[in-house]
C-alpha cells in the first residue's frame, strides 16, 4: 500500500523515509513537499519507486523526490539519483527515460499580449501549420542518414550552422545545445530509422508549443537578465528527442537486463535495469544516450526555426524571436559535487528533474552568471508556468536539481471520464486559451485538472531554496500533438 | 483498475485499459499464448491509432527474441512498434507462425501509413516492464501491459 510508506518530517518542505534495510536501500528517501502536496503524493506508486531507486548500486546521498514526484516505470517521475563511478555506480536508461534530453526550452518576442490578443487565432493556425506535431507524418527538414549522424554529434550547432538557427542560439542552450561523448555507432539502426523523418516535429503527449505572457515578476533583476518584463509575450517549447530516443532507451533497458547477472545486480523492478558506468554496457548506453540528447536539442531547435517563420507571417519581419535558454528535464550528467566531505565527480540521474545552478557556476552564459541558471517549469495549459532562477539549496542538497512541472494527478483514462473535447476546447477559449490539438482527443488527456497546482509546487521549491521564483506565465495560446 | 470501453470507437476492442498517472496500460487475454500476443500487439496499435480502415493487403514478417514469455512480450510489442513508428506500417492483423518463450515469428497484414486513413490518437513512445504480467490461468491466457505514452 503506498500510504503505509513512513515519512518523517524534517521541516515544513522536506520530508524523509529512512533508508531500510531489508528493502536494499542503500540509502534514505528525501521528498521535498508541503503537507498538501505529500498527500496527493502518497496516491500513486512513486515513493515507493524513490525507494527502489535507493537501492541502486553505487548511489550516493540520498534518493531525491522533488513536489512534483509522480509514478513512473522504474524511477519516479521527479526523481534525481546521482552515483559515483568509483563506488560500482551503475547508469540505469530507465532513470534517464525513454524520452532521452525531454525539456523545454522559452523564447522572448518583441511584441505584448496586446499585440498578440486581436491576432492569437491566425497565430496559433500558422503555427500549427508551421511547426508539425509529427504524429502522423514527417517533419520539415529533410536529411540524409550521414547528415542524421552530424546531428547526433553536434545538436543544436549543427541546426545553426545549416541555416536553422541564429548564431546565439545554441549558447543559450544547456551544454551548448550538444553533449559531449556522443557515439553514433551505439545509436541502433532502428532508433536512426526512428528518428530520421521526425526532426523538428513536436511530438504528442504532454509536449506543446505554448504562446504566453509574462503576468508577474517576482525577481526583477533576475527577469531583466533574461530580457523579461510584464505583459511581454514569450513562447515554451516543450519536445524530447522523439522516436529516435524512445528507441535508444528501449535497445538499452534490453540490453541491460540481460547483462545484469553479470554483474551481480538484482533489482526490484526490472524497468530499473542498469550496469555500472563503467562497463562496455555502461559506456555504450552514455555514448547514445548523449547521441539521443543531442537529437533533442538539435530538435527544439528545429522548431524554433519554423517558429520564428510564423511570427513573421503573421506580425512582420521586426517581429523577433530570441532563445532566453533551453533544459532538459531527462538526463544523466558527470557533474562535481561535494559528496560526505569531499568533491567527486557523480552520474545524476534527472528524470522529470530541471537542472538548476546557482549563481557563478562555469557552465552559464556569462549573462545568467550573476543570477543562476534560468529554470523554466511548464504547468497544465489552462493555469500558468514558471520562470525559475537556480539557487544555493539545489547545489548543496539535490546535485543542482529542482522539479519539472506540476506533476500529474489524475490517470490519462480518469481525466477523460464524462468530458468531450470540443466542450473542454471551448471552456478553455472562454478563459482567454486557444488551443489546437493535432491527435483527435489529445486535448482532454492533459486539462489542467489532470495536473497538481503548480504554484504549490514551486512554492515548495522556493521556500527550500532551490530555486528562485522569477516569473509567472499566463498561456493565451497552445499547440499540441 | 477499471475498463473504459468509451475511449475507443469501432476500434478493435477485445481489451481494457489500465490506468496509470501519466501513461496507460491494457489488459488483453486469448485462448492460446499465440492469441493473446496477436492481441497484444493489437491493443497496442489500437491505443496508437485507428485501426479500422487497415487493408491487410501488404504482409510484413516480424519476429522477437526473449528469455521469457514476459521479456518476449515487451519485445515483441517494440517490434511491432518499431514497424509502426519507424517503418511506417499500419498493421491491422497477425498470423502468428511460431512462439516459445524465447522467440516469436509472426506475418503482420497491413498496409504504408496514410494519416488521413490511420489518425493518429496518440504516440506510443515504447513498451515498459512497469508492473508487467503474462500468466496462463484456468480460462485461458492474459496479459497486462504498461505503455509510455
Amino acid at each position: 500500500m503506498p500510504g503505509a510508506i513512513h515519512l518523517e518530517a524534517i521541516d515544513p518542505w522536506r520530508y524523509r523515509i529512512p533508508r531500510d534495510e531489508r528493502r536494499g536501500m542503500r540509502t534514505h528517501v528525501v521528498v521535498y513537499g508541503s503537507e498538501a502536496l505529500i498527500e496527493q503524493i502518497r496516491r500513486d506508486l512513486s515513493l515507493e519507486q524513490a525507494m527502489n531507486v535507493a537501492t541502486l548500486p553505487g548511489i550516493v546521498g540520498p534518493s531525491l523526490a522533488m513536489p512534483d514526484i509522480h509514478q513512473g516505470y522504474g524511477f519516479p517521475i521527479g526523481g534525481v539519483a546521482a552515483m559515483d563511478p568509483d563506488e560500482g555506480g551503475v547508469v540505469s536508461p530507465g532513470g534517464v527515460g525513454f524520452d532521452i534530453n525531454c525539456g523545454v526550452r522559452l523564447v522572448r518576442s518583441t511584441l505584448t499580449a496586446a499585440d498578440v490578443r486581436p491576432r492569437i487565432r491566425d497565430l496559433v493556425n500558422q503555427v500549427f501549420r508551421d511547426v508539425p506535431c509529427g504524429t502522423g507524418g514527417s517533419g520539415f527538414v529533410k536529411i540524409d542518414r550521414k547528415q542524421l549522424d552530424r546531428v547526433l554529434e553536434r545538436g543544436a550547432r549543427w541546426m545553426v550552422e545549416n541555416g536553422y538557427g541564429e548564431e546565439r542560439d545554441a549558447r543559450f542552450a544547456e551544454a551548448g545545445g550538444a553533449l559531449e561523448g556522443a557515439d553514433t555507432a551505439a545509436v541502433s539502426e532502428r532508433a536512426k530509422e526512428r528518428g530520421l523523418p521526425q526532426l523538428a516535429t513536436l511530438g504528442s503527449g504532454n509536449h506543446f508549443l505554448e504562446v504566453q505572457y509574462v503576468e508577474s515578476v517576482e525577481d526583477q533583476r533576475a527577469a531583466q537578465a533574461m530580457g523579461i518584463g510584464e505583459g511581454q509575450v514569450v513562447v515554451l517549447i516543450h519536445s524530447g528527442s522523439r522516436g529516435l530516443g524512445h528507441q535508444v532507451c528501449t535497445d538499452y533497458v534490453a540490453q541491460m537486463n540481460k547483462v545484469m547477472p553479470r554483474y551481480g545486480i538484482t533489482l526490484p523492478d526490472r524497468q530499473l535495469a542498469c550496469a555500472p558506468i563503467r562497463s562496455p554496457e555502461g559506456q555504450a548506453y552514455l555514448g547514445a544516450m548523449a547521441a539521443a540528447a543531442n537529437f533533442a536539442w538539435a530538435n527544439r531547435q528545429g522548431i524554433l526555426h519554423f517558429l520564428r517563420g510564423a511570427f513573421r507571417r503573421v506580425f512582420g519581419d521586426s517581429a523577433r524571436l530570441d532563445l532566453i535558454y533551453d533544459v532538459c528535464h531527462n538526463i544523466a550528467k558527470r557533474e562535481r559535487y561535494e559528496v560526505d566531505g569531499r568533491k567527486r565527480e557523480v552520474l545524476v540521474h534527472r528524470k522529470g528533474a530541471t537542472r538548476a545552478f546557482a549563481p557563478g557556476h562555469r557552465e552559464m552564459p556569462p549573462e545568467y552568471r550573476e543570477i543562476g541558471q534560468p529554470v523554466f517549469i511548464p504547468g497544465s495549459m489552462g493555469t500558468a508556468s514558471w520562470v525559475l532562477a537556480g539557487a544555493e539549496g539545489a547545489m548543496r542538497e539535490t546535485f543542482g536539481s529542482v522539479c519539472h512541472g506540476a506533476g500529474r494527478l489524475l490517470s490519462r483514462t480518469a481525466v477523460r471520464k464524462g468530458r468531450d473535447a470540443r466542450t473542454e476546447t471551448r471552456k478553455l477559449e472562454e478563459a482567454g486559451i486557444l488551443v489546437r490539438s493535432e491527435t483527435r482527443d489529445g486535448i482532454l488527456e492533459e486539462l489542467p485538472d489532470a495536473y497538481k497546482d503548480v504554484d504549490a509546487v514551486i512554492e515548495v521549491v522556493h521556500q527550500a531554496g532551490l530555486a528562485r521564483k522569477v516569473a509567472r506565465l499566463r498561456p493565451m495560446g497552445v499547440i499540441k500533438g | 483498475m477499471n475498463a473504459n470501453s468509451t475511449f475507443i470507437r469501432g476500434q478493435y476492442m477485445d481489451f481494457e485499459l489500465l490506468e496509470h498517472p501519466a501513461d496507460i496500460g491494457f489488459r488483453t487475454r486469448g485462448g492460446t499464448v499465440a492469441e493473446l500476443f496477436a492481441n497484444a500487439a493489437k491493443a497496442m496499435l489500437s491505443i496508437a491509432s485507428v485501426l479500422d480502415n487497415v487493408t491487410p493487403r501488404e504482409q510484413f514478417r516480424l519476429s522477437a527474441e526473449g528469455s521469457d514469455y514476459e521479456s518476449l512480450l515487451v519485445n515483441w510489442l517494440n517490434e511491432v512498434l518499431y514497424w509502426y513508428d519507424g517503418k511506417r506500417v499500419a498493421l491491422g492483423e497477425f498470423q502468428i507462425d511460431a512462439i516459445d518463450p524465447t522467440s516469436i515469428s509472426a506475418i503482420g497484414f497491413g498496409e504504408p501509413r496514410d494519416p488521413e486513413r490511420h489518425p493518429a490518437l496518440m504516440v506510443v513512445k515504447a513498451v515498459t516492464w512497469h508492473q508487467l504480467k503474462v500468466d496462463e490461468t484456468p480460462e485461458g491466457w492474459v496479459a497486462e501491459v504498461y505503455l509510455d505514452i
